[in-house]
């Protein structure tokens, strides 16, 4: 069971048998999803439509902190136990990370112009996933800096699990940095108080979001499966 | 004992070759205070603006000069085979690592000493809060000597992205730049917990660096 | 005595080399020869642990390299392809570090008797960078004597050297087997040796 994580050829297989299934439960996620979201959802007491952006924004937000978590533990399997795949998952997976993180920041500019008038606030949660994202970059950047694949591969690998140190302290630093200096203020990016109404759409869509993950994962990794035995 | 002799011997070669490339040392200190003026051309000199950042940009600047030091940290001793040599003296690389990192924090962050005061006094910044700045600096420069490990480290074999390097201490010093400053400006019943903060930070990073960077040296040496 | 059994190193999917089998007991010299390229200095730094080999494992006094690295390591010099005295220091600033750093036992009168020997008299207080590369390639030649270890393994190190210095490593060498010591180099020259054996890394490598 666990080889399939760790063994190319079994993921490859594994991932050939889920991947209809996974596209049909992502499509149904997304419209059922986006048609609570857009339609059926209430609009917020304070906020009026544009909560809806929420929908898109904050599952955007989980999916960037769960695909980096998902390349730590990748990082030290591939390092303690020597697991090449664990590099493989590494390459695969960090340009989706990136793009969901951007997604997040996007979408949250968006949020804040109609609600506080600015394209971009420093507050807590925005400000670390604006870190999060250049800590992605350096992640893409840094692979490609050696001319020895094995030798990136490695110390990237190294980064990423000195990073998933430093990341929680960042968020803390953050978090403490923005009360200093801004005392009175409410989290400009509070979510409406849980209701239903409000969870089931974004709990659809976070689901639909880890399915468009995993597809784009699957292909990307298989593709580097290829590229790896292609070049030997 | 052996070990003992080897350490001071090495402490000694770093001094006198330290001595001999002070130039570069005296140059990081003038990047420093360079820094300090540019901002000040750039901001324009309203003192009631620099005692409020007065703080952040001398943080900013330490940072920016840390990056100046990365390559002197292996790079030289990795290229003509004298980490190895080390290592076969007897010397585990983890304390290669530490020798290096108090040797670099001697030489190129304690200089600083010296500015840091002067740069308080241009930019207006109160005197009392000078003192809590040296402490700071105190505990926040071996942090900064660590990343400079980590970074110089990771980067013995990248000859594509000189840039990265001075990236990833950037990157890896936002939690030090956060508490450092925020020490200065704070309320009194906040000055001792952030320090503490500090304080745990710095022994965070002096337990990781020696474990990661001989780690990384290692990747290096095996596959020159 | 230094042993390695079924030595062979890949490096990616290249074979380098393959099923290599050294045997250096005291008073032995081994000459280890090939073309450019063919993987000498990979060979020697596997038998100095810088690099991991694929197969095989090397064993000294008996016992393998890797558990008892600290004891190979106190009976091992190895003069490498690069220099690894510091420029910045002068001739005498790096005999001085290497003697504390292997906490040596030499006399200083021994010392003179080389700084004769090998005409770096007058370059005692120059700083490395202004010798030339030969001379560089002399004060490396020191290590073998301050840090008074039985086995030797060197790598290129008549590269550079003129007539009386190839002569003088020769005499060294001969010294060192005499005092049962134990050699292993990479040469492309053809000293004339007592107890020497040649290794030809071509017969072991996979083209």
């Amino acid at each position: 069971m666990i080889k399939i994580f760790i063994n190319p050829s079994k993921f490859s297989h594994f991932a050939d048998i889920i991947f209809k299934p996974l596209l049909i439960i992502c499509i149904l996620t997304l419209l059922l999803g986006l048609i609570f979201a857009l339609y059926l959802s209430p609009d917020d007491y304070q906020q009026g439509s544009t909560v809806r952006i929420m929908y898109i924004h904050v599952p955007s937000a989980w999916l960037s902190m769960l695909t980096f978590f998902i390349m730590t533990i990748y990082s030290i399997v591939a390092l303690a136990f020597k697991i090449p795949f664990g590099f493989i998952i590494n390459s695969a997976v960090a340009p989706i990370g990136a793009t969901f993180t951007f997604i997040c920041l996007f979408t949250g500019s968006l949020w804040g112009k109609p609600m506080w008038g600015t394209w971009w606030v420093w507050d807590a949660r925005l400000t670390s996933v604006a870190v999060l994202f250049i800590v992605y970059l350096i992640i893409i950047f840094f692979r490609r800096s050696f001319s020895n694949l094995d030798v990136g591969e490695k110390i990237t690998a190294i980064f990423i699990i000195v990073s998933s140190i430093n990341l929680p302290i960042i968020k803390f630093s953050v978090d403490w940095w923005n009360t200093l200096h801004q005392p009175a203020s409410i989290s400009k990016f509070s979510s409406p108080s849980i209701d239903s109404s409000f969870m089931m759409p974004l709990i659809t869509m976070t689901i639909s979001f880890i399915c468009i993950g995993l597809l784009i994962a699957i292909m990307r990794i298989k593709a580097e499966i290829l590229d790896r035995k292609g070049e030997i | 004992m052996q070990t003992i002799n080897s350490i001071l011997a090495i402490f000694y070669k770093e001094y006198k070759i330290t001595f001999r490339i002070f130039y570069d040392v005296l140059t990081i200190i003038l990047f420093f205070l360079l820094g300090i003026f540019i901002f000040v051309f750039s901001v324009g000199p309203n003192r009631e603006i620099f005692s409020q950042i007065g703080v952040g940009i001398i943080w900013t600047l330490l940072l920016l000069s840390t990056n100046l030091s990365i390559r002197r940290f292996y790079q030289d001793d990795y290229n003509d085979g004298n980490i190895f040599l080390l290592h076969m003296s007897g010397l585990s690389f983890e304390l290669i690592v530490l020798i290096k990192l108090i040797a670099l924090w001697f030489f190129f962050q304690l200089p600083f000493i010296i500015v840091i005061p002067i740069a308080c006094l241009i930019l207006g910044i109160e005197t009392e809060d000078i003192y809590l700045i040296l402490v700071t600096f105190f505990l926040g420069s071996p942090v900064l000597t660590s990343l400079a490990s980590i970074s110089g480290s990771m980067n013995l074999l990248n000859n594509k992205n000189f840039a990265i390097g001075s990236v990833v201490i950037m990157v890896l010093s936002i939690p030090l730049i956060i508490f450092s400053t925020g020490i200065i400006n704070a309320p009194p019943e906040l000055i001792k917990p952030q320090l503490s903060i500090l304080g745990g930070i710095l022994l965070l990073f002096l337990a990781l660096t020696p474990w990661v960077s001989a780690g990384c040296i290692k990747i290096a040496l095996k596959n020159n | 005595m230094l042993l390695a059994n079924n030595l062979s190193f890949k490096r990616g999917r290249k074979e380098i080399f393959q099923e290599l089998s050294i045997s250096l007991p005291p008073k032995k010299i081994i000459h280890l020869k090939g073309r450019n390229g063919i993987g000498k200095t990979t060979l020697i730094k596997i038998l100095t642990n810088m690099l991991f080999p694929t197969t095989g494992e090397i064993y000294w006094e008996g016992k393998n390299i890797k558990k008892n690295l600290y004891e190979f390591f106190t009976n091992l010099t190895y003069i490498m392809d690069v220099q690894t005295s510091k420029n910045e220091l002068t001739v005498s600033e790096n005999i001085r570090f290497w003697m504390k750093l292997f906490s040596s036992n030499i006399k200083s009168k021994q010392l003179e008797q080389i700084f004769d020997l090998l005409s770096l008299d007058k370059y005692k207080n120059t700083q490395v960078n202004f010798l030339s590369k030969g001379e560089v390639r002399k004060l490396e030649l020191f290590r073998l004597v301050i840090e008074q270890k039985k086995l030797w393994i060197l790598d290129e190190p008549y590269a550079g050297l003129d007539e009386s210095t190839y002569e003088l490593i020769n005499e060294t060498f001969r010294n060192h087997i005499g005092n049962n010591g134990m050699i292993f180099f990479s040469s492309h020259h053809y000293p004339e040796l007592q107890n020497m054996d040649t290794i030809n890394l071509e017969n072991y490598a996979n083209n």
